[in-house]
């Protein structure tokens, strides 16, 4: 081989190399597109709710409340009678079906935000207002477009009455797109439409706070510990290479673990942001440490002699230099930590937190979701709606994880010292 | 003569099975340069930081035999190496000032030991070590930018203001100029003569010339043994042994 062969051989070595990390790269990327505009697709739109536009007439016969009656008379008070009524005045109906037909078009709690409208304005006996009152999931599947209507009516879960109705309302701009703030605001429910990620918020919540309050503390001691005071020694080795082991362990184990330990034998509550935190810092200890472990042995060694050399004692040396520039390497670490317990789900599912809770939870020790959990129901669930809010809740996890990683970077970087 | 600081007897160091140090019997005075030259790996360094106990931060290294300063022996396990190092600085190979400001890596001594209660004691420990480094000059109105921002040469006479904060009696140098320009160097070594006035100082060089230029006594070192040891010129001119003679003229080494 001349050599000017071999030149020209190197040369196209290095051009294929650099021609394969682009391909790879362009690939990677091409599947987070497919996956983010999977997810928006599908799921921006359940951040829009549909409402139908009702006169409601407060009328005081069928309510039996006056003008100024206090907030627990209205509670206490039946508004049954005038939803139906207000209900069935949005489409002219001519039995007793097509007034049930009507009223399907509506969600099951019309009534409760009919009271709620009152209770905002308790001077409304005898007056009508106009109230935008929630869609079915239906009708609402429907109006954003996700519900097919030119299929046999009896495999279509609204009837060719409902859709005379809708075509009509439509028409008469009676229908409305609003904010769902029912997504953000309530549980869990059985009707889409009403459904919210309200308690998995909170519950997640709760959970990494736990997490949090457990594991940083005892995962920064013992990297400080077995970093710059443990000798090294088999025992310090054997305990290194469990930890490594541990961070490695599938989450399910310590599910599992929970299961055996936290529920069974303990018995702390079942389905509880307390058990869920206490299992997430069981598993993210590990994760912790390791890169804890990192950033102090990231410190140069010239640092720890130069405090001992003016006569600083181990621990001075420790706490007044080293940790302070380790600080930003262990609190991204952490919070990476943190992002992929946010993001976990096998374990919680095992503790129970896949229970129903409609309820939000006021303390870490009421029964709870989380948001991965909530992800996992909804996705089993065979409403259409549900298809929506799931990739919403994916939206909502993924933008906590994107601005926790975020704010590892910024931390790491902002406060980053250099030396030399 | 000035009087012995420093006394080593049969002093013995090992790193795991390997051993660094032989034997080495060598006394420093007081208020003087000396120097310790040998090739690379021959323990001059080691020697050293067994003044300050420095080798216990290693886990592997063990010393025996006896370090005395003013007569009381340093290599003793009751000995508290926080106020030994008070008396013994040490000015490292690379200059390694704390990454924060040039005021904080001067009063980060004398605050851990309780010298300068308040901030105008302070104040003038960091003017005083400062001036005594031929630092002040140089940056007296930046006290509060960051020490690692400085130039070489500057971050290592931050490095000896450091040393000298607390006050020491004895201050090591581990080749201090190893990783400096000639120009650093120079005010380097004009500094270690101004300073030997009050401190008893300890050099470890690889540069013949700077043994030549800054210490009154030298002693050389090959394979962990002290080969020999005198005063300065004697070495320099009229060796006794003759390795020493074929280090000295860079026949080896």
């Amino acid at each position: 081989m001349t050599k000017e062969e071999r030149l020209k051989k190197r040369h196209s070595a290095e051009k294929r190399f650099r021609f394969y990390g682009l391909a790879s790269i362009f690939l990677a990327l091409l599947f987070v597109l497919i996956l983010v505009h999977n997810i928006f697709s599908k799921g921006s739109s359940a951040f829009m709710k549909t409402a139908i536009n009702v006169e409601v007439f407060f009328d005081q016969e069928l309510l039996e409340i006056k003008n100024g009656a206090s907030d627990d008379e209205i509670l206490e008070a039946d508004f049954f009678d005038i939803t139906i009524e207000s209900l069935i005045k949005v489409y002219p109906a001519k039995n007793v079906e097509e007034e049930d037909a009507l009223i399907e078009l509506f969600t099951t709690d019309a009534e409760i935000e009919i009271k709620r409208a009152f209770l905002e304005n308790n001077n409304l006996i005898g007056k009508k207002i106009n109230l935008e009152i929630t869609a079915s999931d239906d009708i609402d599947q429907l109006h954003k477009g996700n519900y097919p209507r030119d299929i046999p009516e009896d495999r279509r879960r609204i009837s060719d009455f409902q859709l005379v109705i809708y075509d009509n309302l439509v028409e008469n701009q009676k229908i409305v797109k609003n904010f769902n703030n029912y997504f953000f605001k309530n549980g869990d429910s059985r009707d889409p439409e009403l459904a919210g990620i309200g308690g998995a918020l909170i519950g997640s919540f709760y959970s990494i706070i736990i997490c949090l309050l457990l594991a940083f503390p005892v995962a920064v001691l013992a990297s400080i510990y077995l970093e710059e005071f443990a000798p090294k020694n088999k025992i310090t080795d054997f305990i290194e290479i469990n930890i490594n082991n541990l961070a490695a362990v599938p989450s399910i184990v310590y599910g599992l673990l929970a299961l055996q330990i936290l529920l069974a034998t303990i018995q702390l509550p079942r389905s509880t942001p307390l058990v869920a935190g206490i299992t997430l810092a069981l598993m993210t200890l590990p994760r912790i440490i390791i890169p804890c472990r990192a950033s102090l042995k990231a410190v140069p060694p010239s640092i720890r002699e130069g405090a001992l050399a003016v006569g600083a004692s181990k621990f001075q040396s420790v706490f007044h230099h080293v940790v302070p520039l380790a600080l930003p390497g262990t609190l991204s670490g952490t919070i990476i930590g943190l992002a992929q317990a946010l993001g976990e789900t096998a374990p919680l599912i095992l503790i129970g937190m896949v229970a129903f809770v409609v309820d939000i939870p006021s303390t870490p020790i009421d029964p709870s979701s989380s948001l991965p959990v909530q992800v996992y129901l909804w996705s089993e669930s065979a409403e259409r709606g549900f298809v929506e809010k799931t990739s919403a809740t994916i939206m909502m996890l993924l933008s906590f994880l994107i601005v926790m990683n975020f704010l590892a970077v910024y931390l790491r970087q902002k406060f980053e010292k250099r030396w030399n | 003569m000035n009087e012995i600081k420093i006394k080593s007897k049969n002093l013995n160091v090992y790193y795991g099975e390997k051993q660094a140090l032989f034997d080495v019997n060598l006394d420093l005075n007081e208020k003087e340069v000396t120097a310790l030259i040998g090739p690379s790996g021959c323990g001059k360094s080691t020697f050293i930081r067994c003044i300050n106990r420095m080798n216990d931060v290693i886990d592997i290294c063990k010393v025996s035999g006896n370090i005395e300063i003013d007569g009381v022996e340093i290599n003793d396990k009751n000995l508290d190496v926080v106020s030994l190092r008070e008396r013994v600085g040490m000015v490292f190979q690379k200059p390694n000032p704390f990454p924060k400001s040039i005021y904080d890596n001067i009063s980060y001594g004398p605050k851990i030991h309780g010298k300068g209660e308040t901030k105008s004691e302070l104040d003038e420990i960091v003017e005083n070590s400062l001036k005594k480094a031929a630092l002040w000059e140089e940056v007296k109105d930046r006290l509060d930018e960051p020490g690692t921002g400085l130039s070489g040469g500057q971050q290592q006479r931050l490095c000896i203001a450091r040393a000298i904060s607390v006050n020491p009696e004895v201050i090591l140098m581990d080749e201090p100029c190893s990783a400096l320009d000639p120009i650093a160097t120079a005010k380097i070594e004009e500094l270690i003569d101004e300073l030997k006035k009050t401190y008893t100082i300890v050099i470890v060089t690889h540069s013949m010339a700077q043994a030549v230029r800054v210490s009154q006594k030298t002693g050389f070192f090959h394979l962990g043994k002290l080969i020999e040891v005198g005063k300065t010129e004697k070495i320099f001119k009229n060796p006794d042994n003759k390795m020493t003679q074929d280090y000295i003229t860079g026949r080896f080494g």
